[in-house]
């Protein structure tokens, strides 16, 4: 529990310094570090169920995307602000350098294990974003077209 | 339309993509402005490389103008407002004068966050993402804020000398896993394999892999498959810029 605790104030002062290097201001700022404290609140809170990471990186990037929509229009700013700092603890960037790792150690059906698992991880969360834009687009467009007539 | 004002469009649009906006928003923001101007027809085709734009006036005239874009990179701030701008351009149609001026108060560094700043974000990002990676003593959360604010001023100065960015990814990581390195043969540290991980986070191209798969749902292919290569080579020089520092300096074992 402790850990828990931990790894979700880590992410949130990491994607709190990330919405900086991407500069992103005022309210936006604290929106976009809170989405990352959820994304990996939820995260392990899905643990209890669903053991595979992959789901969970998919189920994940699919609830913060829809945080992100949301924000989005409630702060009159485009969805990528929050989609690129929220998710950014989710990023497998542990996955790269133990891929790299286990490659100079010689080790290579580790190697093959790593880069397949990182290259899955990568695949779920863009793919949650793609479902969620997708929807909201559609929808969008429905609903424009609904006014027209 | 005007050539003049073209201009001033066209800077619009590159100056959106410079921010990391959406390809197929600045397509759709410039159209718009074309149609509030009472263009007949805007055709624009937007990379993150190039961009071209062509406007039909209502005499039949077709002005075009083609720009060529070195570097991008993500500034929200400056995104955010450039959008305004384009809405606003949209509602009123000012002249291009007008523009020009909102332009420059855009780019002002009053937008931007100092260096300093900056550079400090990239330490407490990497020390952050080394805690939130299992790292729990002191020393190795000191030495990747240390790796980190490193890397952040290497970027800095990279962007100062416009050194080619994938080169300069590989420096970052090099010069940030050297002193990873050496901060565990002088026994600061007992393993490296957190920090190391802390200061890819700060350098990885996340950023570059989510857009590059939403362009490629949205339609914009040729955008997606540039900004996918450019991903994975920034990734791979990341990872190239570790393997170098480590060969370098003879393995990781103490």
């Amino acid at each position: 529990m402790m850990d828990a605790i931990i790894q979700v104030s880590a992410a949130l002062i990491g994607t709190l310094a990330f919405g900086l290097i991407f500069n992103i201001r005022g309210k936006k700022l604290l929106v976009g570090a809170l989405g990352g404290m959820l994304a990996w609140a939820l995260f392990l809170l899905l643990g209890l169920w669903i053991p595979s990471e992959v789901a969970r990186y998919f189920l994940v990037s699919v609830a913060i995307a829809g945080y992100a929509e949301i924000f989005a229009r409630v702060l009159k700013t485009p969805t990528t602000t929050f989609v690129m700092v929220s998710l950014i603890s989710l990023i497998p960037g542990s996955g790269l350098y133990y891929t790299v790792a286990s490659a100079l150690n010689g080790d290579l059906p580790q190697f093959l294990e790593k880069a397949l698992h990182t290259l899955a991880l990568a695949a779920a969360l863009s793919l949650g974003i793609v479902v969620v834009s997708a929807l909201v687009k559609h929808a969008t467009a429905y609903r424009n077209k609904r006014k027209e007539q | 339309m005007t050539t003049e004002l073209l201009k001033t469009v066209v800077e619009i649009a590159v100056q959106m993509i410079q921010a990391g906006a959406e390809i197929h928003r600045v397509e759709d923001s410039i159209c718009r402005i074309g149609t509030a101007y009472g263009a007949k027809r805007t055709d624009i085709f937007a990379t993150t490389s190039n961009l071209i734009v062509s406007v039909e006036d209502t005499g039949g005239e077709v002005y075009t103008q083609t720009r060529r874009i070195l570097s991008t990179g993500t500034d929200i701030e400056r995104l955010d407002r450039l959008n305004a701008l384009a809405r606003h351009i949209t509602a009123t149609c000012p002249d291009a004068e007008s523009i020009r001026r909102q332009l420059t108060a855009i780019a002002s560094r009053n937008n931007r966050y100092p260096a300093w700043i900056y550079i400090l974000a990239c330490g407490i990002c990497a020390a952050a993402f080394c805690v939130f990676f299992g790292s729990r003593a002191p020393w190795e959360i000191l030495v990747a804020l240390l790796v980190g604010c490193l890397t952040g001023l290497l970027i800095k100065l990279t962007e100062k000398f416009t050194v080619n960015r994938i080169l300069a990814r590989f420096f970052c990581s090099f010069a940030g896993s050297l002193l990873a390195i050496a901060a565990l043969r002088i026994g600061l540290v007992q393993t490296i394999d957190t920090i190391i991980i802390g200061n890819i986070m700060s350098l990885i191209p996340g950023v570059g892999l989510t857009q590059s798969i939403r362009d490629l749902f949205i339609g914009d292919t040729f955008t997606a498959i540039l900004r996918l290569i450019e991903a994975v080579l920034l990734a791979l020089a990341i990872a190239c810029g570790y393997v170098a520092a480590v060969l370098l300096m003879g393995g990781v074992a103490v």
